[in-house]
């Protein structure tokens, strides 16, 4: 990096007001500094006169015409209108533009911009999506707009609906025949694939119980949860345990042929 | 100058479908940007295409211009150099490191540059020589980075100022000028060194 020269002007300032300089709108002592930087810089210098020949360059290049037929070829994939049709309009009536074509000019900007992005086919899907969602869950909940005149707003009948729209769609889905066909499907298989459970052995701890029940009742009467004896699983292996001391004892004779 | 009335008049009869109106900002503006899109590009065919693409985008965004925000000359600008940047980013012609000798254009003829200012001593006429020197410098500027470059263009062929320009390309004023000062001086090199090779 170049030092600064003695006049205190850094290659950075340099830098900065090189386009100025350039343009002439630099003056008095600061561009005094800047020409003695220029004069005493090693890089800044031949920076200077570059850029100095490089502008002058760029002033060969002169405006170039644009081939005929682009406007009509812009118009064309634009409007999609040939140009000659556009200019017959009279130009001076449009000149003079009415209050009421301005205002529908100024409406037309101010909802365009939101109008434009609205009509997105990523929008459209999205509110035809949400519009399905809702027509569905509508239906399903048994919501008909008909019948929107005579909702109540008071709490109770807005909790009675809500009750009642829940019932309805728990008895909706319960009714579902693949639904209960899977239920009772799974049902089935977990009694198949249920292991026996060292816990099983609960019923001789009952048949003790009842045999130590002192209360004369009869033994239907005592078994308050019904629903629950019935979906009992009735096992069919033998208990486990140190429940296996309460089973009979089984003399076994083994007749072994010796040969 | 663009007065900003009439223009912000002419783009709202525009966005009410006013078919005239869109033709009046056709004509007034398809020479700057195919000028940019030609300087920036490089090739005819290529700034004929992209100034198309820059209109009908153009027509597109039309009702997002807000002209309190800037000149509606700024907008346009900023829209031609963005379709440029994505251009020039989907072709990655800049990027080939091909030195000066390298063929430049259809309009050069199929010319290395050096070639070509070893030719321009030859020709009488003065205008065909002129016409050959702004080609070369066209060749030339094609070399520099598309940064400087773009720099270099919207401040001496379409005489922005610079405040414009740090619009235009979304960075501030003091590296705008940086970014002229050293496009400017790599155009010159460029140009000194192809003409020592030719002396």
């Amino acid at each position: 990096m170049p030092e600064p020269t003695s006049n205190g002007m850094q290659c950075n300032e340099f830098d900065a007001l090189l386009a100025d300089a350039i343009d002439g709108v630099l003056s008095g002592a600061q561009l005094d500094r800047f020409q003695a930087h220029a004069r005493t810089c090693a890089a800044c210098g031949p920076l200077l006169a570059d850029a100095e020949a490089g502008r002058s360059w760029m002033k060969e290049l002169s405006q170039i015409e644009p081939p005929v037929g682009l406007v009509e070829s812009i118009l064309a994939s634009t409007t999609g209108i040939a140009s000659d049709r556009l200019l017959s309009p009279v130009r001076p009536s449009q000149a003079q533009v009415s209050w009421l074509e301005r205002s529908r000019a100024w409406l037309a900007s101010t909802i365009d911009p939101f109008w434009a992005t609205v009509r997105q086919p990523r929008f459209a899907m999205s509110f035809g999506m949400a519009f399905f969602t809702l027509s569905v869950a509508l239906s399903v909940a048994g919501v008909k707009p008909t019948d929107l005149r005579q909702v109540s707003l008071r709490p109770s009948a807005i909790r009675r609906t809500y009750y009642s729209t829940h019932a309805r769609v728990v008895r909706y889905y319960d009714n579902i025949r693949f639904v209960y066909e899977l239920q009772a499907r799974v049902r089935e298989l977990k009694r198949d694939v249920s292991p026996v459970q060292p816990g099983s052995d609960k019923a001789p701890a009952k048949e003790k119980e009842r045999k130590n029940d002192t209360t004369q009742e009869p033994e239907q009467k005592q078994e308050r949860n019904y629903s629950q004896t019935e979906n009992a699983v009735v096992l069919a292996s033998a208990p486990l345990g140190p429940s296996v001391n309460d089973l009979p004892v089984v003399s076994v004779t083994t007749y072994r042929r010796l040969v | 100058m663009e007065d900003v009335q009439v223009v912000a008049m002419l783009v709202r009869r525009c966005i009410s479908g006013d078919a005239a109106a869109w033709e009046e900002i056709v004509r007034t503006y398809n020479r700057r940007i195919y000028n940019i899109c030609y300087r920036f590009a490089g090739s005819g065919d290529d700034a004929q295409d992209l100034t198309q693409e820059v209109f009908i985008k153009m027509y597109r965004t039309l009702s997002t211009y807000d002209s309190s925000k800037g000149a509606f000359s700024t907008w346009v600008t900023t829209i031609t150099r963005n379709l440029l940047v994505d251009h020039f980013r989907k072709t990655k012609q800049d990027r080939l490191t091909d030195s000066i000798d390298s063929t430049a254009s259809e309009h050069e003829d199929a010319l290395p540059l050096s070639e070509q200012i070893q030719d321009q001593s030859a020709p009488p006429d003065a205008h065909v020589r002129s016409r050959e020197v702004s080609q070369t410098v066209h060749s030339a500027l094609g070399k520099l980075s598309p940064e400087l470059r773009e720099a270099v263009i919207l401040r001496d062929l379409q005489d922005m100022d610079y405040r414009e320009i740090a619009a235009v390309l979304k960075v501030p004023e003091g590296t705008v000028k940086s970014r002229i000062n050293r496009g400017r001086a790599e155009l010159a090199r460029l140009l000194q060194r192809t003409y020592r090779q030719v002396m």
